[in-house]
């Protein structure tokens, strides 16, 4: 049965990546955007904050605004399947709610990880972004690609439509990581902005970011637990809300 | 195959389904008929495991689909919604349902080329959902239940919107998976179709079978129609027997020898006698209103 189980989740996450790609428009405009960013904002940055300073402030930055926006990858996934009507579709097969969800949230990952990657390899290749520890800069990924598809899917289980669902994530990840200092160091931001900063989850990733680039491990723990109890909560709201979605007959 | 026994499923204070029971042998085609809110479309959703009933049993092949155990494989559904992904091609959506299903390889590519052919869609295999007529999305949508060739099949109004072309492939796949053994559960608003399936019938009103059994068994408890046509109006002794339009006399009568005999006794000289026996939206009206009432 776990075999089976296994190879259903494989055939999901085939199907999901399958899907993403027939619709490659915003997947690239998610990769190309931010370089276009760094590469626009990185002299800005290095002039104010320095020749270190800059470059991870518009990498860490650029990475945290977009892969926000990303969100419309995650969400978009799943709004689709309830307009579409085959979410219900498939729960009526052999594969159980955890399949279902683990073959959807697998591809979106790996978009962000590719994002991620893509986004760190120019910071470093053309800005000369540096990390003092690899594997911290990993372990704070790991951490925000988790809170990000945990907040994906809660948003799109919470809204009604794709416009409702454009507008919360446009909204909300632009003031998140506005706060959270993606686009101005927080140092340089208003008292009161500084004060509301860390109900952001871009606060906490650009918080284990920086502390990666600086090699700060318990920086990194930190900010990565608010992520990882950020992403367990949301993704209870959005398996809760999977699980009691409506069918066709209680609306009638 | 299936044996549903008093189910109860609540929707805050509405009950949609109230003690329902139903059986279907394997091999069996049921139309299911009733009006809009009667409860098949939530039968449809306990038998395909979107919705949890309150109470009663269920059974498919002998296994209790309520504990959790039942291989969903063994339930193909065509759910009445149009549920296709738009920028897949109709084989891939056949792959992968029969791939969910546990189909592999071979056997699943013999499958899929099967079930395109056999409701003509390889012309259009390669085609994008999202490109397809309607009637192709009709019967791409069955194809996703039929390809794994489930023992159970539940069909939930699979031909609205067809055209006649669609219809007719779609009740030919329909009859040719029954005469293969698979149990089939087909609602429908077209009766008629009913009829040339050769289902037997269960009547759903207000969550509830009231009636169930083959169609010339349902039939048989109807009046039939009788027209008696006269030449130069009805007479006066006639007149009584039932409704007077022009010529012709109409009434219901359960013995139509009976009847006649009666009426030919008043009112000699009838010019012709027409039958007509009733017919499945007969019972349909008679049972429903009746149980409304």
């Amino acid at each position: 049965m776990r075999l089976d189980g296994c190879r259903r989740t494989g055939i999901l996450m085939r199907h999901n990546a399958t899907l993403l790609l027939k619709e490659p428009g915003p997947l690239a405009s998610r990769l190309v955007m931010p370089l276009v960013a760094i590469a626009v904002f990185a002299p800005l940055d290095r002039a104010a904050l320095g020749t270190r300073g800059g470059p991870s402030q518009a990498v860490t930055g650029m990475l945290v605004l977009f892969s926000m926006l990303g969100l419309s990858v995650v969400g978009t996934s799943l709004l689709s399947e309830r307009m579409w009507h085959t979410w219900e579709r498939l729960r009526t097969t052999p594969a159980r709610p955890a399949e279902l969800l683990a073959g959807k949230a697998v591809p979106v990952a790996l978009v962000l990880v590719v994002q991620q990657a893509a986004v760190i390899g120019f910071g470093a290749a053309v800005e000369g972004f540096h990390v003092a520890n690899v594997e911290l800069l990993v372990l704070a990924l790991a951490g925000w690609c988790a809170a990000l598809l945990a907040m994906g899917s809660a948003l799109a289980a919470l809204v009604r439509s794709q416009a409702e669902f454009s507008a919360a994530q446009d909204i909300g990840g632009f003031v998140a990581t506005s706060l959270g200092g993606a686009l101005v160091p927080l140092a340089e931001m208003p008292a009161w902005a500084r004060h509301v900063a860390p109900a952001s989850p871009g606060y906490w990733a650009m918080a284990a970011l920086r502390g990666a680039v600086a090699g700060q491990t318990g920086t990194v723990l930190r900010a990565d637990g608010v992520l990882v109890v950020l992403a367990a909560a949301a993704a209870m709201v959005g398996v809760s809300r999977v699980r009691r979605a409506p069918s066709r007959s209680s609306r009638m | 195959m299936l044996r549903a026994d008093r189910l109860v499923k609540r929707y805050g204070g509405r009950l949609a389904l109230d003690q329902f029971c139903l059986q279907v042998a394997a091999g069996e085609i049921v139309g299911l008929v009733g009006s809009n809110g009667a409860g098949k479309t939530t039968f449809v959703e306990v038998v395909t495991g979107l919705v949890r009933p309150e109470a009663g049993a269920l059974e498919v092949g002998g296994i209790d689909a309520l504990s959790g155990r039942l291989d969903r494989a063994l339930v193909g559904a065509a759910p009445q919604e149009q549920a296709l992904y738009p920028p897949l091609t109709v084989r891939q959506h056949l792959h992968l349902f029969g791939a969910l299903s546990g189909m592999r390889r071979a056997g699943l590519k013999r499958a899929v080329d099967a079930t395109l052919g056999e409701l003509g869609l390889e012309g259009v295999a390669d085609r994008r959902a999202g490109l397809l007529s309607g009637g192709q999305r009709r019967r791409c949508q069955t194809a996703c239940a039929l390809v794994a060739s489930p023992p159970l099949l539940m069909l939930d109004e699979p031909t609205v919107g067809a055209d006649p072309e669609t219809r007719r492939a779609l009740l030919q796949a329909v009859t040719s998976r029954a005469t293969a053994g698979a149990a089939v559960v087909y609602t429908t608003h077209y009766l008629a179709e009913l009829e040339e399936l050769g289902a037997t019938l269960a009547v759903v009103s207000s969550g509830r079978v009231i009636a169930r059994g083959s169609q010339a068994e349902l039939l048989s408890r109807l009046p039939c129609r009788l027209r008696v046509s006269f030449s130069g109006g009805v007479p006066e002794g006639a007149r009584r027997h039932g409704t007077v339009v022009g010529d012709d006399l109409t009434f219901l009568c359960s013995d139509p020898a009976a009847a006649l005999a009666r009426l030919i006794a008043d009112a000699p000289g009838a010019r012709s006698i027409e039958m007509q026996r009733p017919t499945v939206e007969d019972l349909y009206s008679h049972l429903a209103v009746g149980y409304a009432a």
